[in-house]
């Protein structure tokens, strides 16, 4: 009977519609995770930190860029480059902020932590939502990304001892890097912050503790605004 | 990576990425950020992957400098990415151009 009590409320806690409109933006995340935890294993940074990356960062791009630095470049390098690749995660929550100043503060206070981008593009098309809505809808979606990531990346750092060297999926995060460049590259500006990133980058090579990604990730950025910035003048004149 | 500088490394991006969700709607409640940042916000991305894979390639595990099937793995995901806009295809069709280059050689 209790079970049941427990069951229902677990029932009417969930939003079903969430879950059916979010499992076709994980499926493609999932061998990112795996991704991820083979990286992990691989990396100079403790089996445990690794992991650990899942829980308190949540963020693929970042946790890979993570691992993969870690031991190669100074702690210092590795936690700006993390930083810097969710500070994009700034302007989701600017998006959403106008929506969640009618939810309660525990909500404000702890929803944005699963704010990742599979989230913000299902939470940008449900601003409409009565307020316990879109908290309900927010909550079932987040949680779900955040607890099968978690599993997807344990599987993954499970796999990792088992593929043998010779398969160099060492290669793999920068193909996964690849995919995720090519694929974001549909406006000008993108791809004028990706030339001058990577040329920058590449000019800083031989810079000490890998400080050609940061050097390469502020000059793209900073390219890319002054071309949105030029895109923007032109269009308005 | 000793297990003091893992914490400090995991607890600083972990705060700092919580900080860069959690602020705007904090303390915007419908504000707008400032255009320069909102634009310069929009390419984070596609500029800090491409620094990412040149660092990464030309810093590889297997040897020091560019190796050229691993260039030619990077341009195929490329390529697929472009064709496909998938991820999965592309870091396929990536490792698939990896072994039959490292096999041709």
């Amino acid at each position: 009977m209790r079970q049941l009590l427990i069951y229902r409320r677990l029932d009417n806690a969930i939003d079903r519609s969430a879950l059916r409109e979010g499992l076709p933006l994980f499926v493609p995340a999932v061998p990112f995770g795996l991704v991820i935890g083979v990286a992990a294993m691989a990396s100079q940074m403790p089996a445990p930190g690794g992991w650990l990356t899942s829980v308190v960062i949540f963020g693929g791009a970042s946790q890979l860029a993570t691992v993969t630095l870690a031991g190669a470049a100074s702690m210092w390098a590795v936690i700006l480059a993390a930083l810097v690749i969710n500070s994009r995660h700034l302007m989701y929550s600017a998006a959403l902020s106008a929506t969640f100043a009618r939810q309660p503060t525990w909500f404000r206070a702890l929803g944005p932590f699963v704010l990742i981008d599979q989230v913000f593009a299902l939470m940008d098309t449900k601003t409409h939502l009565e307020p316990a809505q879109f908290r309900r809808y927010y909550l079932t979606i987040g949680l779900f990304f955040y607890l099968t990531w978690i599993l997807v990346v344990s599987i993954g750092m499970m796999l990792g001892p088992v593929i043998p060297v010779s398969w160099r999926l060492d290669v793999a995060p920068a193909l996964m890097f690849t995919g995720l460049v090519v694929v974001a590259l549909d406006r000008s500006p993108a791809v004028c912050a990706a030339v001058v990133g990577g040329g920058v980058a590449y000019l800083g090579i031989n810079l000490p503790e890998r400080l050609g990604i940061l050097a390469g990730a502020v000059a793209g950025v900073t390219a890319g605004g002054v071309a949105e910035m030029v895109k923007l003048r032109r269009g308005i004149q | 990576m000793t297990p003091i500088e893992t914490a400090v490394v995991l607890g600083v991006i972990a705060v700092g990425t919580y900080v860069a969700r959690a602020l705007p709607i904090l303390v915007l409640a419908g504000r707008v950020l400032p255009v320069p940042l909102q634009l310069a916000l929009r390419n984070v991305g596609p500029a800090v992957m491409a620094a990412l894979i040149v660092v990464s390639v030309s810093t590889g595990a297997a040897a020091p400098g560019i190796q050229v099937v691993e260039v030619v793995a990077i341009v195929v995901a490329g390529i697929v990415a472009r064709w496909r806009r998938n991820l999965i295809w592309a870091t396929s069709a990536g490792l698939m151009a990896l072994w039959i280059g490292l096999w041709l050689q």
